[in-house]
């Protein structure tokens, strides 16, 4: 897909490209909550956004004082159906919350460092996107959760795994199972964010820290990195940058 | 209360405790702790939340009772088949769609590790010992243990457990990994009943079923299957909650 077409009437994400750095905002100020349009438009962005030669990176944050309260419950359950999803990928048109979840997926595959800077609330699949990203900075006053299993539900889009990946399966039974939010210092010490940082250095972070990785690859340390990043984060569509 | 051999069983609460037993030592007579059928038909209670696993008395389990183990051993064909009857008992409860709770106190060495190994969450006493000394008896962790340790702690931290025979105690444990908490010796069983509820008393079962089966399936499917058990699994639950909600309003 070209450029104009995949940023053709964006709403719910705002996207740019600023120093070769990508910015991917969750736009639906204030709890920027995620919605149809937001999974339609985001699977729209990213076969371009992920692809693109030019960029070091990828910011992922929310527009104001959130990240994001995460999907849009009550929407997705009048439209809930429970169609035959096949073992086989590619047999017929991927149910849509199927769809969503290869979104993520493709986030993850990204070959170059993709960042999550976090503000506020990220809960739900919020966090799931977030835990998809391969790293994650936060504020100190972020808050997160996976709450899905008190409206009856479960985290749907990769969290469970993601979060018992990176702080042990206890921890994930537990946060999961409960749903009970957590503040960042927790996240820090349970390996669920990699930094704390104050309000007005998150994004300078990020970039820097983007930046910073990008230097790695020009000093030839770029194999090592690429042998590692794909060791943990699977194969990556496209390794050839 | 059930009891089979030196093993014993109680819901309570949708809370299954199942109970090591004899004390003190609460020895492994067999591979075979307790017969699989059993096991089977306790934890299939569709009523059930979670599980806890302890010892009776002052000790998690000492592990196996050598006396048997040597007389068993006389026969090569014969350990292999009571060995690997013993690790189906532990991949059935490793397997379970519900959290299973380890709370280890006073020793938990060989057999007793395996046990707890099988467990999701471990906590342990401050008193708590844990080792694999199979090495000192010139054979090594026979249940899975030496898979199990590995995928818990760090490659070198189960080298040293499985090739030293070291015993370690709470502090080392939690601090490789082996262990998730610690707790004075008197609180340890209130503890672990306490976190067992507080994560299943508000939720049904099948939540819990789909949430433990998801977390299984990261171990033991593609990325691929996986993502598409969930998405199942997340439909069904989201149809009912939405059915649910239709049927309130009405």
């Amino acid at each position: 897909m070209n450029q104009e077409a995949s940023l053709t009437g964006l709403s719910s994400i705002r996207w740019s490209a600023t120093n070769h750095i990508g910015e991917l905002i969750l736009n639906r100020p204030p709890s920027n909550e995620m919605n149809a349009v937001f999974f339609e438009e985001l699977d729209r962005l990213l076969p371009y956004a992920t692809t693109r030669k030019d960029l070091l990176g990828i910011i992922v944050s929310g527009a104001g004082r959130h990240f994001s309260s995460g999907m849009a419950l009550d929407e997705l359950l009048k439209n809930i159906t429970v169609s035959e999803i096949s073992d086989h990928p590619g047999d017929k048109k991927d149910h849509v919350l199927l769809q969503n979840y290869r979104s993520f997926l493709r986030l993850k595959a990204t070959p170059i460092p993709v960042v999550a800077a976090i503000r506020g609330v990220c809960l739900g699949s919020a966090f799931e996107l977030a835990l998809l990203c391969h790293f994650r900075i936060c504020t100190p006053e972020a808050v997160f959760g996976l709450p899905e299993t008190t409206f009856n539900l479960m985290p749907g889009l990769g969290g469970i795994r993601r979060m018992s990946e990176l702080a042990g399966k206890a921890h994930a039974i537990e946060l999961i199972l409960h749903g009970n939010t957590f503040s960042a210092e927790e996240a820090l010490a349970m390996n669920l964010v990699d930094a704390i940082v104050p309000k007005n250095e998150l994004h300078e972070t990020a970039a820097s820290f983007i930046r910073k990785i990008s230097e790695n690859y020009r000093k030839e340390k770029r194999p090592l990195y690429l042998t590692r990043y794909l060791r943990h984060h699977g194969t990556a569509e496209d390794t050839t940058l | 209360m059930e009891t089979i051999g030196n093993i014993t069983w109680e819901i309570k609460e949708a809370i299954g405790v199942l109970s090591l037993g004899p004390p003190p030592g609460n020895l492994l007579a067999d591979p075979v702790f307790v017969p699989s059928e059993t096991l089977i038909q306790w934890t299939s209670d569709p009523s059930l939340k979670g599980i806890m696993v302890h010892g009776k008395g002052r000790h998690f389990s000492a592990g196996a009772d050598l006396e048997c183990l040597t007389r068993m051993a006389a026969s090569e064909e014969r350990t292999a088949e009571r060995m690997n009857d013993g690790k189906k008992i532990l991949s059935h409860l490793e397997a379970l769609p519900v959290p299973v709770v380890a709370a280890i106190q006073g020793v938990c060495f060989g057999g007793g590790l395996e046990i707890a190994l099988a467990c999701k969450i471990r906590l342990c006493a401050e008193n708590a010992l844990f080792a694999f000394p199979e090495v000192n008896h010139r054979v090594l962790p026979g249940l899975g243990g030496t898979v199990r340790l590995q995928q818990t702690v760090s490659p070198a931290a189960a080298l040293t457990m499985i090739l030293g025979g070291d015993t370690i105690n709470a502090e080392e444990a939690l601090r490789v990994g082996l262990v998730d908490r610690i707790f004075p010796r008197e609180k340890l069983f209130s503890a672990g009943i306490a976190l067992l509820q507080k994560m299943t008393r508000n939720r049904q079962p099948e939540v819990i079923h789909a949430v433990m089966n998801a977390l299984r399936h990261s171990s033991t499917m593609t990325e691929e299957e996986a993502m598409r058990e969930e998405t199942r699994m997340f439909c069904k639950l989201a149809k009912k909650e939405s059915e649910r909600r239709s049927s309130e309003q009405s």
